[in-house]
């Protein structure tokens, strides 16, 4: 464990001396808050119910867009660089490098994703925000969050160009997330067999998400995103065995 | 300390290293030359755990580098061809991170850490960032790194590529200095650098060993290729003396400053003792000799001759 935090907390910094953290962590503020506020997405009319469901519909659209770009550097910079050999040559397992990055990555979201409290922040001020839900939704954020990050960091371990290593990260997420919409899969209802429809739902994080986002945190959803998380991050590592093998 | 067994890799259908075959004992320094493509980064690689070899074994301190390799990285230092580093870092950083990772005792690292920056001489640069150094002081942070949790086997791929004159010479002494403590494995194509750092040198040629001795042996068992002399004499008289004593010989006279007779005489294979029976000529004669040296083959000729012969071979095969 002592290697994990080792690469964590170098993952981390590498975050904060660099400008991308700034600049990601910024437009992504932006692009969100516009939306909700500008779109409508947040009602701030008089008399309407405080709520922030439609920021937290919006939150996986956003994500889709700007996850993979934070993990697209992950593997294939090191590659480009060669530091990659270095770090396959310390004595630390790749399991734990793994997880050293992924943490960092998933802790670096966590505090940009702080900074949108102060939205739920002002509602509660001059509204009657119901905070139970809130929190539920930030948790299932975070969830889907980590499953974003986890397949931006494979395909980036895939591919030594960022570019291509974005690209597919955000089509698998985007064919993923979609697979479960609910207007898809009505209009698909009649034409395909119900377990294929079944299977596309249940593979989909859109239903988990949304599940807790309504403020009820159920084990299925829990245990839906670690499998996401784990089978990512397995293949992951079988990529990086492989790299040794093949050379 | 390092034992290679029949070692290959294949590269998809190349095939990079054919099973060779070597050992290493403590506190050796041996260089591993060879032209490039010749096996050298594969070998190390697969010595570090980076790649796993086709078939073969290799082991260092004991433990195999497949099935322990996380007890062999603890055990070396490495550095990468072309020194890769994390240049958004700055150098004390990055030694501290390189110590933290190889498990270096948060009580022994500040010590370890100056050891390695005093060893590589780059106290005048620890506060800087890793991108703003010279790539002179890039590669001394290279190696701060692999030695910085004074591993029992360094591993250098090609420490001195890339650098200017001044810097290979700090570069080479550094790692003359490294050898003292370490035991060392270092690759390059630079003849000069086994020459003056290496114990014992392994010529590579296309994924094999070719040669595998102490450097004065290897140079030895070359034949000398000349003998030279500078002798004052009557010039006719030099020329045909020299030409019966050595029969069939090749034999190159220059006149030099002062009418001194530069000669050359080339002895070929054999060593048959030529400047004995030249001295003998001379005295005979009543000339005067100011020299009487032999032009000894360098590394360089016997690396020349044996990866020229394995491409011969390979052309031929």
């Amino acid at each position: 464990m002592r290697e994990v935090a080792v690469i964590f907390r170098r993952e981390l910094k590498s975050y904060f001396v660099s400008p991308i953290a700034y600049v990601f962590g910024v437009l992504f503020l932006a692009v969100l808050l516009l939306l909700a506020l500008i779109l409508r997405f947040v009602p701030l009319d008089n008399g309407a119910q405080a709520s922030l469901q439609g920021f937290f519909w919006l939150m996986p659209v956003v994500f889709l867009f700007f996850l993979p770009g934070l993990t697209m550097r992950l593997w294939a910079e090191e590659r480009k660089t060669g530091t990659l050999e270095l770090l396959m040559t310390f004595p630390v397992k790749i399991g734990h490098l793994i997880l050293g990055k992924f943490c960092a990555s998933l802790i670096y979201l966590a505090v940009v994703l702080a900074l949108t409290l102060v939205l739920p922040a002002t509602l509660s001020v001059y509204g009657n925000l119901d905070w139970g839900p809130v929190l539920g939704a930030y948790l299932a954020t975070l969830l889907l969050a980590s499953a974003y990050i986890a397949t931006g960091m494979f395909w980036s371990s895939m591919t030594r160009d960022q570019i291509v290593a974005l690209l597919l990260g955000l089509v698998t997420l985007l064919l993923l997330y979609a697979l479960g919409f609910p207007m898809l899969l009505e209009w698909l209802a009649g034409s395909l067999p119900s377990w294929l429809l079944d299977l596309m739902n249940g593979i989909s994080p859109y239903k988990y998400y949304e599940s807790i986002t309504r403020g009820v945190v159920d084990t299925r959803d829990i245990v839906y995103f670690t499998c996401f998380c784990g089978f990512f991050l397995h293949c992951n590592a079988l990529v990086l065995q492989a790299r040794r093998a093949k050379g | 300390m390092i034992e290679v067994d029949r070692l290959t890799k294949n590269y998809g259908l190349a095939r990079a290293l054919k099973g060779i075959s070597f050992s290493v004992k403590r506190g050796e320094v041996v260089g591993f030359l060879g032209p490039n493509g010749a096996g050298k980064s594969t070998t190390m690689k697969v010595l570090t755990g980076y790649l796993l070899p086709t078939s073969g074994r290799a082991q260092i301190a004991g433990h195999d580098v497949v099935d322990e390799s996380l007890e062999v990285r603890r055990r070396i230092g490495y550095l990468p061809e072309s020194t890769p580093l994390y240049s958004e870092m700055r150098v004390d950083e990055y030694l501290r991170f390189c110590a933290e990772i190889r498990g270096v005792t948060a009580v022994r690292r500040v010590t370890a850490i100056d050891r390695a920056v005093q060893l590589c001489g780059l106290s005048r640069v620890t506060g800087k960032n890793i991108v703003e150094l010279s790539k002179g002081y890039k590669q001394r942070v290279g190696l701060a790194q692999a030695i910085v949790h004074e591993p029992e086997v360094l591993i250098l791929d090609e420490p001195t590529s890339g650098l200017d004159p001044n810097q290979i010479v700090e570069v080479r002494n550094l790692i003359e200095r490294l050898g003292k403590e370490h035991t060392v494995i270092l690759s390059t194509h630079y003849l000069q650098e086994v020459e003056k750092s290496c114990t014992r040198v392994i010529i590579v040629s296309q994924g094999d060993i070719v040669a595998d001795d102490t450097r004065d042996h290897l140079v030895a068992s070359l034949p000398a290729i000349a003998v030279r002399a500078r002798i004052i004499g009557p010039e006719d008289d030099v020329r045909s003396q020299l030409a019966e004593l050595f029969v069939n010989r090749k034999i190159a006279i220059v006149i030099g400053e002062n009418s001194v007779l530069n000669c050359t005489i080339e002895i070929g294979e054999g060593n048959a003792p030529a400047e004995a029976a030249l001295a003998h000529l001379v005295v005979k004669n009543n000339w005067s000799l100011l020299e009487l040296s032999r032009e000894r083959a360098t590394l360089e000729d016997v690396f020349r001759r044996l990866t020229m012969q394995a491409s011969v071979e390979a052309l031929h095969a």
